[in-house]
Order: C-alpha cells, then sequence, then structure tokens
C-alpha cells in the first residue's frame, strides 16, 4: 500500500505520459477480484489515515457473500519504476512515476453494462484467462467489447498455482496448454483488428503476456526471466525472450540451443527449462518443508528472506517465497506501463470511436491532443449512488481541458442534438472528487486523462451524458455506449403498505438512474415493472431498490413476468372487412407474415421509416424477393411508427385513400401495441389493405370513424391469419467437465431447451454446449443446472430470439389458449379473447 | 297507489305549488321513460286537486304546465338544466338515480324512486359484519333505498341492544331538493336529520369532520379517521359505489347487493381500476395536447373548472382545446387524434370513464392536476399531495371525484420548477418536456429566429413523404405531419367536371350493393 495525500495525487495526474488506465476484465471466476487485491496489495494508493483497510474492489457486502463481482470499481495504483527497468522503454514519459488507473469490472454476463462503462473511460484492458479453463464465453464477449471501443490488450494467464499442485501437469504438457490459451485468444483478437489501433495480438516473448497465480500473489513476464539469464549466457535480453517461448529447445548436456526437440533425454524447450521447471522445484521443495534446499536454491536466485519468514512451513513458505520471488505487482505493472498506452497516446486514435462531430474542430483536436488546456470534453459513463441517500456522483473520464470544482459546464444528454436545446442543461459542479481507496477526496481540477467523480449535477444527468464548457456551444457530444445485453426479464413491483407509493415511485427513478441497463416502466394495468438483463442482476437490482433507494420499505415482487409478441402463421384465410360506426365506410385487409429474417432487419434499423424510399425497395426486393412497387407503397411501421410491423397499401384506384392513410396508420399503430390475442404487441405481421369503400362526405369518414374500423380490421385479419404467440428464448451457453454433461441434457430437456452445439474445448476435459431455451422457463435454471451436476455446469444466458410456439391460441384447452388466459388474468382483461365476430362485420 | 307513493306524486305537487312554478320540466331517464306518460298523468291530477284546495283558501291558482325531457346530453344523473331552459322551464323534477351535484340556475327536485329491499336480512348482514370486524362501521347507501334506511336504523338499534359496543352509524342524504347557490338554499324537506346512532341529539354540537359523497353526508368525530371505519354499502354495483371505493380506498369497504340480498366483499376489480388510474395518470404525464371535454352544462362552478384546467395546462407547457361533443364515446374522440389525452370535466358519477377503448384516455380534472402539477397545491381536509422535491407531484392514494372539491383547492406557489427531467414509466426513462426548451427560447430570439425558422420549415417538408410521426407541441404541428390536409383546391383544371350519376339507397346498403349481396 502507498499511502498518499490528496495533493500528492493530483500531482501526479497532470504527468499525461505517466497515467495508465485500464480495466481488468475476464470470465467469470478466472480471477479478477483477486489479482486485482493483489496488486492493490502492493501498489494501492490509499489516503493516510486509513492505511490497514485491505479489501478493496468487492466492497459490497452482497459481493463478498456470492464471491462476484456486482459493480465495477475503480482504484489508483502508484508505481515507481526503476531507470534500469525503463531503459528498454521507447515511449514519452515524465519521470519514473506511474499512476494507473484500474476499473475492476464484473464477470457475470448479466453485469457486463458495467464492463461496457468500464471499457469507454479506460484505454488499455488486462484481460484474465485461466490456464485451465481457457478462452470461455465471456472472455470473448468483453474482448470484443474492449477491441470495439479500441481498447488495447494485455493478458494474463491465471491461476497458474493449479498446474503446479492441484494438476500437477508436467512442463511440456502446460506449455502446450499455455500456448492453446494465448492462440485461442489471439483468434479473437485477430477477428476483430483494426488498422489504427495495429496488431493487437499478444506474445509472451514481445512481453504482453504474463503467467500469474492472484491467489498466491505471483506472477511473472518472460522479460523477468530473460533478465535474469541474458547474463548467464551474454545474449541480448530480446534475443533471450525469443529463445523462452515457441520452438526453441535446450539441452543443458550439450549446453546448445535447437529449434527442434533433438529426443535426447535432457533437451526441454526453453520454456520449460528455464521458466517453467525452476518455478516448480521451488514450489515442491516448498511444500515439501526441504529447507535445507531451499535456502541455496533462493540465495542463487537472490532472493532474500526476512528471518520471521523462514519459520513459515508448506503453503504459507511457498507463498511468501513466490511473493518476494516473482511479485505480481511488478510483473503486471511493468507490463502495463510498457505494453498498454498513455491516455495521450490512446486518445489520438480513439477520437475517431469517440466523437460525434467533425473530426477535425478545436474539441476533436483537443482529444487527439489530450490537451489539459484545450476546452472542456468530459464523458460521464455511470452514476456512483452516493452515501448519502438519493444522490449520486457522476463518474466518468475527461478527455481534454480540465474540470473543476465551481465550473460551469455544459450538460448533453443521449438525446442531445446539436444546434438544439433537447435535453441540454447549463449546471455547475459542486465538487470535483477522486477516489483514494474507499475514500472519497476533495480535490480542486482534475485534468484530462484521468477519471473523476462530480457532484451535484445529477439531476440532470440521467444516465451518461458529455460535458463541455459552459460556453463550447458549438461542441457535439462523445458518442454514447452500446451495450451487448438488453433488459428482458421483468417482474412488477409493488409496495407492502400503500402509503409507500411515492418512495417506489421516487426509489425506481433512482435505481433506473444507477444502473444503465435497468428498466423501469409501467403497465397499462398501472404495475411498476423493473427489467433486467438477467435473473441475477435483477435480484441485485430490487435488493439495491429495497435498501438504498427506498430507506427499506418493503415491497412485494411478482414471479418474473415475460413478455410474449403477437404473430401470425399464414395469410389471413379470407379478405376480413370491418365497417365504421356509421356504417358508411368499410375497409377490406389481410395480414400476412413477414418474410424471414426481415422483422430482425427492422429490429437492427437496416430497414426503417427514415430509410430513403429507394434503398428500403432495393433491400426489400433483392433480400426480401419483395415486387419493387410494392416496396413503395409501405404506409408505416409499428408500434411505435419503427416496430417489426407494417401497413402496405395494396388498392388500386381508391378515391379518397390519401385522406384516410393517417387515420389507418394511426389505428395500426394501436393495434399493433396491443395485440388481438392477449394485447402484447404484434411482430412480424404485414397487413395488407386490399380495398376500402368511403363515403363521399368528408365529414362521415373522419378519424372517429376510420381509426376505430382500422383496428377492428386489424385485429379480424389477425385472427383469421393463423395467430401464433412468440417466446423469447435465450441462447445459453454451458461449461462442464464430461460427467456433467448427463445432468446437463436432463436439465435442458425438462426445461423445453435444446442443444445445437457440443464441443469439447481442445486439451481440456471440458465440454462448452449451445443451446436455445425459453426465457419463460430460465427462472432457477441455474440453482436446478447446479444441483444437478453438483455445481459443476456453469450457464450464461443471453437473449438471442423470438421462438414461435406451435399450439393454437385459438383452440380452446391447447397450451398456448391457457398462456394466453393467464396474461389476460395478470392484465385484467376479460379472460375470453374477443371472438372473430366483434372485430369482422358482414356486408 | 303504490305508483304514487313509488314516484311521490304529493311531495313533487307540494313542491311545485310550493315554489309557485309555472312551469316543470320532468327529466327522466331512459329506464323510467316508459312511466312518464302515468307520472305526469296522476302529477296534473295532484297538482290539480291541491290547486283548487289552495283557490278555495286564496284564489289566485294558476295552472303549472309539465315538460317531459329525455335523452340528456350528458350523464342523465345531471339535471339537464340547458335542456329544461329550452321551454323556458323555472324548476325541474329529476327521477331516478342522481348524482346530487349542486346545480348552477333552477332549483331541482329529486324522486329518486323506491326500490324494494328485505330489511331484516340487511340488518343481520349489517350485525353480523360490524361484530365480526370490530371496526366502528360507516352504513352508506344507495339513493334509491334511502326510504327504507329509517327501518333498517331503528332495526339495527333493536339488535343493538344487547351489544353495547357496537358503533354503527348511517349517512345521511342530503336532501332531495336543490337550490341553486345564489338562491336561498332551503333543505328541510322530508329526510330525518342526521345523527349518529349511539348519541342521537349532541349531533349538531359534536365536533367532529364532515365528509360527503354523491349526496351522502356524515360527521366522523375528532381524532378519527375514514380509515379506521368500515364501510358498509347498501346497493347495487353501480356508478356512485365506484366512486365510494375509489375515494376511500383506504378503508375496508364491503357491499350488501339488495336485490340478490348477498353480501359481496372482493373488490379486486375496484382495486383494479384504481390502478389503471394510476397509469393513465402517469400516461397524461407523456401529453402534449390536451383536450378538454366540456361534460356538463350544469353542475356548478364547471366553467371555474374548466378555466382552472386550461390555467393548468398552460402552465405545464402543453396545449390544452376545449371541446364540446356531449357525451363521449371513441369514435367521437378519435376525430381528435392530435389529442393525447381529454380530461373530462362533468359530474362525479359520470366522469369516471373506462377508456380501454379510445385511442386517448380520459382522466378526469383530479388526476390532471396530479400529472400536470409541479406546484404545491393547498388541497381539501381529506386530500393529501405530496409534493416531492423533484417536480412531478406524487399520488398517494387519495382520490376526489367531485370537482368542487378541486376549485377549493388554490394554486398557491408561483410556478418555479427546476429544469430536471421527468422520469416517464411509459418510457422507462427520463424524457424532457417541451416546456423547458420554450423558456429559453426568448433569450436567443435575434440570432437564431431565423435559423430556426429555417430549421422548422425543413422539418416540415421532411415529414410531408416519411412514416415518421413526430412529436407535435400544437394541433396545428399535427396537421403539418398528416399526410392529408384537407382538400385540395385543382387548380390545372377549370373545365367543370362531366356529369355522373351518383348512388342510390340508404348508406348501409346502397341499391347496387344490394345486387352484389345476392350474388354471395
Amino acid at each position: 500500500m502507498v499511502k498518499f495525500t490528496a495533493e500528492e495525487l493530483r500531482k501526479i495526474m497532470d504527468y499525461k505520459h505517466n497515467i495508465r488506465n485500464m480495466s481488468v476484465i475476464a470470465h467469470v471466476d478466472h480471477g479478477k477480484s483477486t489479482l486485482t487485491d493483489s496488486l492493490v496489495a502492493a501498489a494501492g494508493i490509499i489516503a493516510q489515515e486509513v492505511a490497514g483497510d485491505v479489501r478493496m474492489t468487492d466492497t459490497r457486502a452482497d459481493e463478498a457473500e456470492r464471491g462476484i463481482t456486482i459493480k465495477s470499481t475503480g482504484i489508483s495504483l502508484y508505481y515507481e519504476i526503476t531507470d534500469e527497468a525503463l531503459k528498454n522503454y521507447k515511449g514519452e514519459r515524465q519521470g519514473n512515476e506511474y499512476l494507473i488507473n484500474l476499473i475492476d469490472s464484473p464477470g457475470h454476463v448479466d453485469f457486463s453494462s458495467e464492463v461496457t462503462a468500464a471499457l469507454r473511460i479506460t484505454d488499455g484492458a488486462l484481460v484474465v484467462v485461466d490456464c485451465v479453463e481457457g478462452v470461455c464465453v465471456q472472455t470473448e464477449t468483453v474482448l470484443r467489447q474492449a477491441l470495439g471501443e479500441r481498447i488495447r490488450p494485455v493478458l494474463t494467464v491465471n491461476k497458474m498455482d493449479r498446474c503446479f499442485l492441484e494438476l500437477q501437469v508436467d512442463g511440456e504438457e502446460a506449455y502446450q496448454t499455455f500456448s492453446r490459451v494465448i492462440e485461442n485468444a489471439n483468434v479473437i483478437m485477430a477477428t476483430y483488428e483494426d488498422p489504427l489501433l495495429g496488431d493487437v495480438q499478444v506474445y509472451p516473448e514481445k512481453g504482453t503476456i504474463a503467467f500469474s497465480a492472484g491467489l498466491h500473489g505471483w506472477a511473472f513476464t518472460l522479460t523477468n526471466f530473460a533478465k535474469m539469464y541474458a547474463s548467464k549466457f551474454g545474449v541480448d535480453e530480446s534475443k533471450m525472450m525469443e529463445r523462452l517461448w515457441g520452438e526453441n529447445f535446450f539441452d543443458p548436456a550439450t549446453k546448445k540451443w535447437t529449434t527442434k526437440n533433438t529426443g535426447s533425454a535432457t533437451c526441454k524447450r526453453g520454456f520449460v527449462q528455464f521458466c517453467y521447471e525452476p518455478i516448480r522445484q521451488i514450489i515442491s521443495t516448498c511444500m515439501n518443508d526441504q529447507k535445507d534446499k531451499l535456502w541455496p536454491m533462493l540465495q542463487k536466485l537472490g532472493v532474500t528472506m526476512k528471518s520471521e519468514e523462514k519459520d513459515l512451513m508448506g503453503k504459507a513458505l511457498m507463498k511468501r517465497v513466490m511473493q518476494t520471488w516473482l511479485p505480481a505487482s511488478t510483473a503486471l505493472l511493468e507490463m502495463m506501463i510498457f505494453h498498454l498506452p498513455s491516455p495521450a497516446t490512446a486518445q489520438k486514435y480513439r477520437v475517431e470511436n469517440l466523437y460525434e462531430g467533425p473530426l477535425d474542430d478545436i474539441y476533436a483536436t483537443a482529444i487527439r491532443n489530450c490537451d489539459p488546456e484545450g476546452p472542456l470534453m468530459l464523458y460521464v459513463s455511470k452514476m456512483i449512488p452516493a452515501s448519502d441517500k438519493g444522490r449520486f456522483f457522476a463518474f466518468g473520464r475527461v478527455f481534454s481541458g480540465k474540470v473543476s470544482t465551481g465550473l460551469k459546464v455544459r450538460i448533453m444528454g443521449p438525446n442531445y442534438v446539436p444546434g438544439e436545446k433537447k435535453d441540454l442543461y447549463v449546471k455547475s459542479v459542486q465538487r470535483t472528487v477522486i477516489w483514494m481507496g474507499k475514500r472519497q477526496e476533495t480535490v480542486e481540477d482534475v485534468p484530462c486523462g484521468n477519471t473523476v467523480a462530480m457532484v451535484g449535477l445529477d439531476q440532470f444527468i440521467t444516465k451518461n451524458a458529455t460535458l463541455t464548457n459552459e460556453k463550447e456551444v458549438d461542441a457535439h457530444p462523445i458518442r454514447a455506449m452500446k451495450f451487448s445485453v438488453s433488459p428482458v426479464v421483468r417482474v412488477a413491483v409493488q409496495c407492502k403498505v400503500a402509503s409507500d407509493l411515492p418512495k417506489l415511485v421516487e426509489g425506481l427513478k433512482r435505481l433506473a438512474k444507477s444502473d444503465p441497463m435497468v428498466v423501469c416502466t409501467m403497465e397499462e394495468s398501472g404495475e411498476h415493472i423493473v427489467a433486467g438483463a438477467g435473473e441475477l442482476h435483477l435480484e441485485i437490482c430490487l435488493k439495491d431498490l429495497q435498501d438504498d433507494f427506498m430507506g427499506g420499505a418493503e415491497i412485494i415482487k411478482s414471479d418474473p413476468v415475460v413478455s410474449f409478441r403477437e404473430t401470425v402463421l399464414e395469410k389471413s384465410s379470407r379478405t376480413v372487412m370491418s365497417k365504421s360506426p356509421n356504417k358508411h365506410n368499410r375497409l377490406y385487409m389481410e395480414a400476412r407474415p413477414l418474410e424471414d429474417g426481415l422483422a430482425e432487419a427492422i429490429d437492427d434499423g437496416r430497414i426503417g421509416p427514415r430509410d430513403d424510399p429507394k434503398v428500403r425497395s432495393k433491400i426489400l426486393s433483392e433480400e426480401f424477393g419483395w415486387d419493387k412497387d410494392l416496396a413503395k407503397k409501405i404506409w408505416c411501421f409499428g408500434p411505435e411508427t419503427t416496430g417489426p410491423n407494417m401497413v402496405v397499401d395494396m388498392c388500386k384506384g381508391v378515391q379518397y385513400l390519401n385522406e384516410i392513410k393517417d387515420s389507418v396508420v394511426a389505428g395500426f399503430q394501436w393495434a399493433s401495441k396491443e395485440g388481438a390475442l392477449a394485447e402484447e404487441n404484434m411482430r412480424g405481421i404485414c397487413f395488407e389493405v386490399c380495398d376500402v369503400v368511403l363515403h363521399a362526405d368528408a365529414i362521415h369518414r373522419g378519424g372517429g370513424q376510420v381509426i376505430p374500423t382500422a383496428r377492428r380490421v386489424i385485429y379480424a385479419s389477425q385472427i383469421t391469419a393463423k395467430p401464433r404467440l412468440l417466446e423469447p428464448v435465450y441462447l445459453v451457453e454451458i461449461q462442464a467437465p464430461e460427467q456433467a454433461l448427463g445432468g446437463i441434457y436432463s436439465v435442458l430437456n425438462q426445461k423445453r431447451g435444446h442443444v445445437f452445439e457440443e464441443m469439447q474445448r481442445p486439451g481440456t476435459p471440458l465440454y462448452n454446449i449451445k443451446a436455445y431455451l425459453p426465457v419463460v422457463e430460465s427462472f432457477g435454471f441455474s440453482s436446478t443446472l447446479r444441483a444437478a451436476t453438483s455445481g459443476q455446469a456453469f450457464p450464461q444466458c443471453v437473449f438471442d430470439h423470438w421462438d414461435m410456439m406451435s399450439s393454437d391460441p385459438l383452440e380452446s384447452g391447447s397450451q398456448a389458449s391457457q398462456l394466453v388466459a393467464d396474461i389476460r388474468k395478470r392484465k385484467g382483461l376479460k379472460e375470453q379473447m374477443t371472438p372473430l365476430s366483434e372485430f369482422e362485420d358482414k356486408l | 297507489m303504490e305508483f304514487e307513493s313509488r314516484y311521490e306524486i304529493s311531495r313533487t305537487a307540494e313542491f311545485i305549488r310550493g315554489g309557485n312554478f309555472t312551469k316543470a320540466a320532468l327529466q327522466f331517464p331512459d329506464e323510467l321513460l316508459k312511466d312518464s306518460v302515468r307520472i305526469v298523468s296522476s302529477l296534473r291530477d295532484e297538482l290539480r286537486r291541491v290547486g283548487e284546495s289552495d283557490a278555495e283558501r286564496d284564489g289566485n291558482a294558476k295552472d303549472a304546465s309539465l315538460f317531459v325531457m329525455a335523452d340528456t346530453a350528458y350523464g342523465s344523473c345531471c339535471v339537464d338544466e340547458v335542456g329544461a331552459s329550452h321551454v323556458g322551464a323555472d324548476c325541474v323534477v329529476h327521477y331516478g338515480h342522481a348524482c346530487l351535484s349542486p346545480t348552477s340556475k333552477l332549483p331541482a327536485f329529486y324522486v329518486f324512486g323506491k326500490a324494494p329491499m328485505s330489511v331484516s336480512d340487511c340488518v343481520k348482514n349489517l350485525v353480523d359484519h360490524a361484530m365480526t370486524s370490530g371496526k366502528p362501521v360507516l352504513v352508506l347507501f344507495g339513493l334509491e333505498y334511502a326510504h327504507l334506511i329509517q327501518n333498517i336504523r331503528e332495526e339495527v338499534v333493536e339488535a343493538c341492544e344487547s351489544r353495547p359496543q357496537l358503533e354503527i352509524q348511517f349517512a345521511e342524504v342530503l336532501c332531495s331538493e336543490m337550490n341553486p347557490p345564489d338562491k336561498q338554499n332551503i333543505c328541510n324537506q322530508g329526510m330525518v336529520p342526521a345523527g349518529i346512532l349511539t348519541d342521537d341529539k349532541s349531533f349538531e354540537t359534536l365536533p367532529g369532520t364532515r365528509y360527503g359523497i354523491g349526496g351522502l353526508v356524515w360527521k366522523l368525530r375528532e381524532g378519527r379517521k375514514m380509515e379506521d371505519s368500515l364501510l358498509f354499502w347498501i346497493g347495487s354495483d353501480n356508478s356512485a359505489f365506484a366512486n365510494v371505493v375509489l375515494t376511500f380506498n383506504g378503508c375496508e369497504i364491503v357491499r350488501y347487493d339488495a336485490t340478490e340480498n348477498c353480501m359481496v366483499t372482493d373488490f379486486s376489480q375496484q382495486k383494479r381500476i384504481l390502478k389503471r388510474r394510476y397509469y393513465l395518470v402517469e400516461k397524461a404525464k407523456d401529453a402534449n395536447i390536451i383536450g378538454i371535454l366540456v361534460g356538463t352544462l350544469g353542475v356548478a362552478g364547471y366553467l371555474r373548472m374548466i378555466n382552472q384546467m386550461k390555467e393548468l395546462t398552460a402552465a405545464a407547457g402543453k396545449k390544452a382545446y376545449t371541446l364540446v361533443v356531449g357525451r363521449p364515446n371513441p369514435a367521437k374522440l378519435a376525430n381528435f387524434p392530435e389529442c393525447d389525452v381529454f380530461i373530462y370535466v362533468s359530474c362525479a358519477q359520470t366522469a369516471l370513464l373506462d377508456s380501454k377503448e379510445y385511442l386517448s384516455p380520459v382522466i378526469t380534472p383530479f388526476e390532471a392536476m396530479l400529472a400536470f402539477n409541479s406546484r404545491t397545491l393547498s388541497v381539501p381536509h381529506q386530500l393529501k399531495l405530496n409534493i416531492s422535491s423533484t417536480r412531478d407531484t406524487q399520488w398517494t392514494g387519495a382520490y376526489v371525484m367531485e370537482f368542487r372539491d378541486l376549485i377549493t383547492s388554490s394554486l398557491t406557489e408561483s410556478r418555479s420548477h427546476s429544469k430536471e427531467a421527468r422520469f416517464s414509466f411509459l418510457q422507462g426513462g427520463y424524457v424532457e418536456d417541451f416546456d423547458n426548451q420554450e423558456n429559453d427560447e426568448e433569450d436567443e430570439e435575434g440570432a437564431l429566429a431565423l435559423a430556426n425558422a429555417t430549421e422548422k420549415a425543413l422539418q416540415l417538408r421532411d415529414t410531408a413523404n416519411s412514416l415518421v410521426k413526430r412529436t407535435v407541441k400544437s394541433g396545428a404541428e399535427f396537421l403539418a405531419t398528416r399526410s392529408y390536409q384537407g382538400l385540395e383546391i385543382h387548380n390545372k383544371n377549370s373545365l367543370p367536371e362531366p356529369y355522373l350519376k351518383g348512388r342510390s339507397g340508404r348508406a348501409a346498403g346502397y341499391l347496387d350493393e344490394k345486387s352484389e349481396k345476392e350474388n354471395f
């Protein structure tokens, strides 16, 4: 631990070349937090007064209890590097003092929005991979996200101790495992390569890969060993590093390097000979308490132990010895300093990704140069609840300029459009705060390249925002973050005591602010709905809601509510007609399903109301086989004018049709939001207006007559086109050893899931299983799976697609009709569906 | 004679004679219209009889002419003063279910009708419930059972003699005769004076809070809240009852159905209505264009209420249009698709419209106040609004149906809300209201005005052929976003159109379609 005062810390913040902002990302349970803790223990900056308080990253009680990270935590590290170590460093630097702002992020997929927020404000990433489990699902996800944000990665192969203690693999086998892990990671990185960022693949011989044992607090890069041996062999350090990895073999008997295994018993791979074996020897001597052998070995390595440490035995001794010999902090921090970019370097190429405005204006230039004298550009990535109930710190990164206490800033929200006044506020920053361990320290100002928390802006920032100086009216905002998960699991909440309603409302607002992935909405029936990315996420959110945002007022939560979609299977069996209330107008319509993939294209925004009609008709005719002219006759999309349903005009030569278009559109928006089956949104339905008979007097074909009629005829055409329900389906990825597969399959079967991919991880006993699982069935899935596989299988669920339920909701007694009845009951509607005769009229 | 007592012919005649009215309008709801002829003839007989005896006494008798009114423009529970004015009537006799909203111009006499009920059964249920709940019981009833309340009360007293711990209180009917506020309010007709059962005489002097709903009044003793009592409703599940459930949603309520002779204790449906209204309030917060529906032309103070609503919406930065469409229905209101929400200013018992079938929701003035108010309200006794630090008013569950109670709540604090974004539960996020932008607009009028104007012009053209519906804040803008904006005059072709033969027959089925139908 490094004891600092706020002033001292503030001083280092000015050296923009000596700052590293980095996040630690990995699959869940690969040891991010443990590794971070060992770094913090060595180099963490804490306020002078609270030295000794160790636990740093998992600050919440529930995090410690569950053993997972939920919220990303920022922590500053200080490292003073020796001149000796720096002699190969080519980049710019200002002295030997380095400030490393590290953000530990959660690994569970439910919290990947936290990872997204962390990546935005950092420039480098330490990717942690379990040396046995290798590259997992979430490793790939976060890597992809990181590269998308132009974050340069370095890798650490973690949990090395498992190789030595648990699995006891020999050197060559271990080498093969490691190189496979590294190869897998490199394959992913190569896929998302970006010319501006350059080669992002990692190589042990270049020092961009470390090998670590977070639990025991030791780590090394090949640099460490190369230094050690370079003088011994009398070769250059970099030459030595190359020999320590790859197809380089050394035979101590002949004292010769070869590029092939000569076959002799003493010939071993460089890595095995010089890195793996020495470590293995030390560890085994320690574990066997062969102290007489140990001390001379340590002396040879130049490791001196304190006398009281010499009395330790077994594991404790081993830990101590390894920590002294290969301290994790030195290896990892030097790797970060050498291979991760400083803000000044990173912002040169990140500016394109970050700034929405023209890349040659003063704001882009200031970001590019990381100019502390330039205009303020600050991105607020998350809101952190303050200890003062109901208030938030706005946490973000200064990209250019300085933010100071009392500064008046322009706050550009996510909906801000340059030149307009929407979502724009001017407010002063009450205080600028930096974190020192768990404590917040107020500082005068914070220059670019650093992270900062601000007080007094929480009322004006909803989730994220861009801040500039008050007078910078022509600045464009920094691009909004894109999240990889979406909130699909929903519960209805209500308060136990009715009079707590205002507390609940206030609490929900705060909850929505504190987590970018939570959506608080309201159902038509007046129920408050909280939606989250997964079951775990939701559980945590509701706990926060009750304890932190509502002051402990009790809430009742419903069972998870899954929203369905309504669609049709075929074209309407006949053209249906509805008459207006005054019987003077008639609308004829048919419904048909949209072509495969079209609904998804609308979801993705490839096809939408804002398209150029020519482009749209091109896509529709080429990819979906539409008639070119027909594509021009789309009246609207819906619901909310952008949804995956549409109305197409198929009429020929109908008089006054243009007059009722708006009314039909209004009726369609209404109907597509609340389908005829259970008032769920419609999806993938195309409504064709076949014919229209209108009264000759304009007054009798007004909105009042046509809007309700359009709604009725849409319902009628939906019901006659074999309506079906769509249910949301998760893509589940499970990783488990072979013996657990049986359990996994039986649980999946029981839950209506089906496996579509099963793959053994090369070189491991582990299998990767990919399956589809209906969201409805996913509640309690994790715990059932754990129980069925004695805790060996770990699932990750991400919403994937909508799946049609084959049973007919119109057939009484079918599964779908039961479902419809349940939904209608929950919504307080009549349990019986409105019959077709209510919607369709006869001539 | 049973008929005459049911329609209180003699008391009605007394009222007409007593007020020296010359033209009386008799207002019937649709279901009683069939009896109107008999009522008129017996009333005329009765008037003549009384008139003759009067003439014998002082000799200046004049005949009162009677008019039957039906098919009221608004709710049939209100006195149709406008209809009565058409014939120049100087009083109205209202038959059937009434909301007893105060009238603004004409004196009115109410005949509720007398519905039969098994008194002993009702009393038995009442006492049983009072025993089991242990709470003080307040008895409320549908006005058609008002004539039996005295009997019930007597039987209850008898039944309670053995159990002195029971506390049963009866509400009273306000009056059966109503005078507009400017005239002297005489309310001495027929009905027994109000009182608390356990202590009859001290009613007038007893300190306490006076409550009233739908023509019923009662007083609660000092220090007692409505939430402490059990409400016992005698009557059917009509709008009057729905009002009671909504207004006193904190109370335990049971209903005795007099026609079925049974108790109903499950009101999940009513609770659901309350939640649904809450949703509508949230929805109204997102609205930009408001339609104020005039739902009454009689209830005292309606004009003031309409004006208050206009001020309210203007203060909230929204645009309001006042519409008079008679009794609203989905087709009528869909003619105003630009309105995001309608405020229905009407008597308390017609105000609650289940607007599920409507394109835009219809809310009550009280709900509008909840939704649009960013200021502190000084509110009447039972109404509590919790004004949170942020800009929206929070609803604590209290509900006010009658807008008379709302008028008294004056808007005190001047407009000074912070510019924080408002949280919209419909969109699940923070949204910004338009008024925020407008406030600033004056500042930079000069420099940006031209730019803004051109920008708007550009936007307008853009929407003409795009499928996107923009958010609009006035009717004119809405029209601009429509693809069809009215009849276009074709200047190009000035030649007269050739003569065409039109269709003939009725609109429900023209002659040329008849033949088509035969083909099917």
